[in-house]
């Protein structure tokens, strides 16, 4: 993402254009910061921070699960 | 177990089977900063294509997810040419090999909603964002109701920054 292309996902972010994907997205609670930060990832950035994610919260499920 | 999708994808690309990422991990791919813990993969249910899936995954012992241990299941040729979709758990992790998607039909469907993505030295092909709509508006399940939400919105970001 250019530096222009980023100051514009802020915008849009920040305020959506009413009436638009991006404004009902919002309103439902999706955290557009997230998005904005991963479309500034290579696709092999996504899925590395996607397996880092999950693994952790595997190792976290495990430790509250049946007999912990 | 969350699946390493870069070493899955590297073996299923080095037994050239036909596949197209899809469900979660192809969302997240795209861009959607939702978590999941397994992989979906759509593959050709043909002959030549089910012999090298089950070449390429039989040394890490698909077992049936959520099965007793002890129900007979052998992934072979003979079992995924009778079935069509699998949840499977291996050594690698928890993948789901789908046969057909709701909303788009067998992989000839999915490839065709389907573009290349390059991760690092792995090239695959995976759903597109309208691919994905379309699926998940399908499966209607409650779940799936915040993901089309963040479709729309991460394609209209995308869509948005593109003309910029």
């Amino acid at each position: 993402m250019t530096p222009k292309q980023r100051k514009l996902a802020y915008e849009l972010i920040t305020n959506p254009p009413p009436g638009s994907d991006l404004a009902a997205a919002k309103e439902y609670g999706i955290d557009l910061t997230l998005l904005v930060e991963n479309l500034d990832l290579t696709v092999a950035e996504r899925l590395r921070k996607l397996y880092s994610v999950a693994t952790f919260l595997e190792k976290m499920r495990k430790t509250t699960g049946i007999g912990k | 177990m969350t699946p390493n999708s870069e070493e899955f994808l590297t073996l299923l690309n080095q037994a050239e089977v036909e596949y197209v990422v899809i469900g979660g991990v192809a969302l997240v791919a795209h861009g959607s900063a939702r978590a999941t813990f397994d992989l979906d993969v759509c593959y050709k249910h043909s002959k030549e294509n089910i012999e090298k899936l089950c070449r390429a995954l039989q040394p890490f012992h698909p077992r049936l997810r959520g099965a007793p241990l002890d129900l007979p299941f052998r992934f072979d040729s003979k079992t995924v040419t009778a079935g069509l979709n699998f949840a499977l758990a291996t050594d690698l992790g928890d993948f789901n090999l789908l046969g057909e998607v709701a909303g788009l039909g067998s992989y000839d469907a999915v490839y065709k909603s389907s573009q290349h993505k390059k991760v690092e030295n792995i090239s695959c092909r995976v759903l597109s964002l309208d691919g994905l709509y379309r699926a998940k508006s399908a499966a209607g399940r409650n779940k799936d109701i915040e993901a089309l939400k963040e479709i729309k919105g991460l394609k209209e970001l995308k869509e948005r920054l593109q003309e910029e």
